[in-house]
């Protein structure tokens, strides 16, 4: 596979940036840059602070110093569905989704932000709204297409089991024809199988999108296997960074993973 | 002219209908999409085309490997109208089968579904010369592959309108070539012995015997809905789906995924359909689970209704018509419930059902039954089609129904099967010598041993080489009778003896304590233990009787004449059963050999000492007395 197809200009360029809660230091001075055309994993120990990272980036949590630019603008201090807006799209460790809605609804609801006619409009289904409903539609069914979904289709999300939820998830997020794409956990509590399968599916994203990808995740093999770069944080600090088998080497990483010998 | 080929017919339907009719849907991105007979031709006349561009000559073949979709259909009818056969295979073939029936059957192309299946064709591409160009129809996942051998269905469709600009009269005078002599499809057996091989069926065959097949079962002409789903590589599939399709015609419905077959049945509602066995069991068993979920009343319904649809099934089957107040009760009963259910499970409309090749366990076909749906059991092979076929108003659960009126049946002195067919297979590719070795005198050799009831109805019983062999050579097939006990509800387990040795049969029965004992209970037996219950006389006499319903389907021969109540169950952990439940013949038989001696002995009971192991590890023995018992018949 290409390494990095645009090396000259990130996507995404993280500065220093930290966060606290309280006492607790969550993230501290971590910068990053995503490449264009990367798949990048962020890996590291339990309370690391992945998942704060990630969160600051679209918008959940807002850094108290360094800044988040992409395609120019900061996104520190906006608001999560102005990030949504923007093209940044993720999915979650524990699945947000409307669990009473079909799995269908659930990604037409990801077509919000592209929506042009208002709910008024919406209401009478006709005409140019009929039409714009079908080609939303018709983007949802690519989608379900490309993560084979057709079987859960018109299923309540409340009552599909764990992997397809994550799948849902997963969808909902390509719905929304994000530029970046944030995974947290995409694979966790998946079996063997299950997992193979998600993989895939991120690689045929990534392949047919050629969006840059941004995945926490702890099963090593896979992370090996799929991602460009890896980027190890402990304690809120950048431990390591770099290609997949100098960080599977990197002392400091064993000795963050398994304690001193 | 004669319309001799599907090619010809297919012209002809194109001509007949044109954008006016539609010949299939197929379900994606959720909705059903419509393909007309125009659009079919067109389709199938274009991919021929690019086919012969790309070099495809008459009388040379190409695989096609994919799920059940429209472009499988299309890509065989460019094929033949190109003069050359299709070759289908199976799925879930492993690369290494794959390369087995391409090089065997030395196909120049492969048109094949996905990713899933070119990943196979560029594993093996060395070692399968022949194959110019793969062909696939689904281009998700492909869209970095760069190897040169591939190509997409739509770019041989590009092609192929291009070509027939430059020839226009070619693909006409291809089609006008064909005759019912060509060799249209392969279908390759199964290879449970030995490697595979490749039987050829003609166009006469796809075409004549599919229209005579039609006209028996009543689906010619009838415009039916039909649901493609069984794999094309299957003769089946080839004889209803392709060739009954274009012929009666009907409408071939794709159903978008197989996990969605369920799902779409429903939307579709098809007049006629194959399910296998297993798909019929897994039917009934979702209807059963779903209905113990259900509410109090709705199960209530349901309870009052089914009685009066299985006791209108059985009445059925018997000679005399059913009174007036039964058939009050049952159209109450359809109208309450049936109808309903039927179209919950996507069967509302289902006119011809069939199965084939396992055993449908009665209860099944009873059930469906009641819901006014016949299941027929036809007895079938990949060399000949459809050989026998149960005709409408004398459907039975227990035979194959009557030799078809364009097959002759006649047993060997063995109880083999031997059939003469009007329109046989054309041999095996490549392989006379295994060709003639199925002929004798004249003779089809089905390998399959059955017989003829005072009716005339065939029932087919097993393999030959799966067969044992009793004193005198007469011969009978245990798994065949053992699979028949099964289906009592009140035999979880049985082994069928005889052997050389031995001038009948007997067999050592497991009772199913949970039915056995509901109906002790009804009955107001006491019992203690399984040893107690099994050996209870009314207990003895109900098994009696279960068997005795077996053996009055099977050949005088071969009827189980004495038999036992086991005093337990046969039981993995003591090496009786493996792990899959399936019972070691030899083990058994030589544990209990002292059982079964008494069993050909003339005495009435037998005393077995069985050494038991506790939990703490201590050996006990246990006496126990068993009756053996004779049956009537």
């Amino acid at each position: 596979m290409s390494h990095r197809q645009n090396e000259s200009e990130p996507v995404i360029r993280v500065r220093h940036l930290s966060l606290k809660f309280g006492g607790l230091q969550a993230l501290n001075d971590v910068s990053v840059d995503v490449q264009a055309g990367e798949i990048l994993a962020i890996i590291g120990p339990n309370g690391a602070g992945k998942t704060c990272f990630l969160n600051c980036i679209n918008g959940f949590y807002h850094p108290y110093e360094g800044e988040i630019l992409y395609d120019g603008r900061d996104l520190t201090r906006l608001k999560p569905h102005k990030i949504a807006a923007l093209g940044i799209a993720r999915t979650f460790q524990n699945i947000e989704l409307f669990s009473g809605l079909t799995a269908l609804d659930n990604l037409m609801s990801a077509r919000h932000i592209h929506m042009r006619h208002g709910a008024l409009l919406g209401c009478l289904f006709f005409g140019p709204t009929r039409r714009e409903e079908i080609a939303h539609r018709e983007r949802v069914e690519e989608v379900i297409d490309l993560l084979e979904m057709e079987s859960i289709r018109k299923k309540k999300v409340g009552s599909l089991p764990y992997g397809q939820r994550k799948k849902v998830d997963l969808a909902r997020a390509l719905c929304m024809d994000p530029a970046l794409l944030l995974l947290d956990e995409p694979m966790a509590g998946m079996n063997v199988e299950e997992k193979e399968d998600m993989a895939r599916f991120i690689l045929d994203v990534y392949e047919l999108k050629k969006i840059p990808i941004a995945l926490i995740e702890h099963d090593m093999d896979i992370v090996m296997d799929i991602c460009h770069r890896i980027i190890v944080l402990d304690f809120g600090r950048k431990l390591a960074e770099g290609r997949a088998q100098d960080i599977k080497d990197d002392e400091r990483v064993i000795k963050a993973y398994l304690g001193e010998a | 002219m004669t319309l001799d080929t599907l090619p010809k017919i297919l012209r002809e339907n194109f001509r007949k209908y044109g954008d006016r009719v539609v010949a299939m849907r197929e379900k994606d991105r959720g909705i059903w999409k419509e393909f007309t007979w125009a659009d079919y031709f067109l389709q199938v006349k274009h991919f021929c085309m690019g086919l012969v561009r790309l070099g495809l000559e008459r009388g040379q073949n190409v695989s096609i490997l994919g799920e059940n979709k429209p472009e499988w259909f299309w890509a065989e009818l460019a094929v033949q109208s190109a003069g050359g056969a299709a070759v289908g295979i199976f799925t879930d073939c492993l690369p290494e089968e794959v390369k087995y029936y391409a090089v065997h059957s030395d196909s120049v192309f492969a048109v094949v579904h996905d990713q899933e299946q070119v990943d196979k064709f560029l594993e093996i591409k060395q070692e399968v010369p022949k194959i110019k160009k793969v062909i696939y129809w689904d281009p998700k996942g492909l869209w970095s592959y760069t190897d040169p051998m591939l190509l997409s269905f739509d770019q041989v469709v590009e092609l192929g309108k291009t070509y027939d600009e430059e020839h226009p009269d070619l693909f006409d005078h291809m089609v006008d070539q064909g005759n019912g002599n060509d060799i249209a499809v392969f279908c390759y057996t199964s290879g449970t012995t030995g490697l595979p091989k490749g039987g050829m069926l003609s166009q006469r065959w796809l075409v004549e015997s599919v229209r005579e097949w039609a006209s028996l079962d009543g689906w010619f002409g009838m415009g039916y809905e039909y649901l493609s789903f069984i794999p094309p590589a299957w003769i089946t599939e080839q004889g209803i789906g392709i060739g009954g399709a274009i012929l009666a015609p009907m409408i071939a419905n794709f159903p978008e995924e197989p996990e969605t077959v369920q799902e779409n049945i429903r939307e579709i509602g098809p007049d006629i359909l194959f399910f296998g066995a297993r798909l019929w069991e897994n039917l009934n068993r979702m209807v059963q689970a779903k209905m113990i979920d259900s509410t109090y009343l709705r199960k209530l319904i349901y309870r009052l209704a089914l009685p009066v649809g299985l006791r209108m099934a059985d009445m059925m089957r018997s000679e005399k018509r059913p009174g007036l107040h039964w058939r009050t009760l049952y159209f109450v009963a359809y109208q309450a419930v049936f109808r309903q259910l039927r179209d919950r499970i996507g069967l509302s409309r289902a006119k011809t059902v069939y199965s084939a090749g396992a055993a449908v366990s009665p209860d099944i076909i009873r059930y469906f039954k009641a819901l006014g749906i016949d299941i027929r059991l036809f007895y079938g092979s990949t060399e000949q089609g459809v050989m026998s076929m149960p005709r409408k108003g004398d459907i039975r659960s227990d035979t194959s129904g009557p030799p078809v009126p364009w097959v002759e049946v006649k047993l060997s002195e063995e109880g083999e099967i031997l059939i003469r067919n009007k329109y046989p297979y054309s041999g095996y590719y490549k392989d006379p010598e295994a060709t003639e070795k199925k002929m004798r005198d004249g003779w089809f050799c089905t390998g399959d041993f059955g017989h003829l009831n005072e009716d005339g109805h065939l029932i087919v019983i097993d393999r030959m080489d799966d067969l044992k062999e009793l004193a005198g050579g007469k011969k009978f097939s245990p798994q065949y009778t053992e699979v028949r006990l099964r289906f009592s509800p009140y035999i979880k387990d049985a082994l069928v003896i005889g052997g050389p040795d031995k001038d009948y049969v007997t067999t050592l029965i497991n009772i199913d304590l949970d039915n056995v004992g509901r109906f002790a209970e009804a009955h107001h037996i006491a019992y203690t233990t399984f040893t107690d219950l099994s050996q209870k006389p009314e207990v003895i006499d109900l098994i009696k009787k279960e068997i005795e319903k077996v053996n009055a389907t099977l050949p005088d021969w071969t009827r189980v004449k004495r038999f036992v109540n086991m005093h337990k169950e046969f039981d993995a952990d003591e090496e009786e059963l493996t792990r899959t439940r399936k019972l070691r013949r030899t083990f058994v038989e030589e544990r209990y050999n002292n059982l079964i001696t008494a069993l050909y002995a003339d005495e009435p009971e037998y005393t077995v000492e069985a050494t038991v192991t506790y939990r703490d590890g201590r050996k006990g023995t246990m006496h126990t007395a068993i009756q053996v018992t004779e049956t009537k018949g």
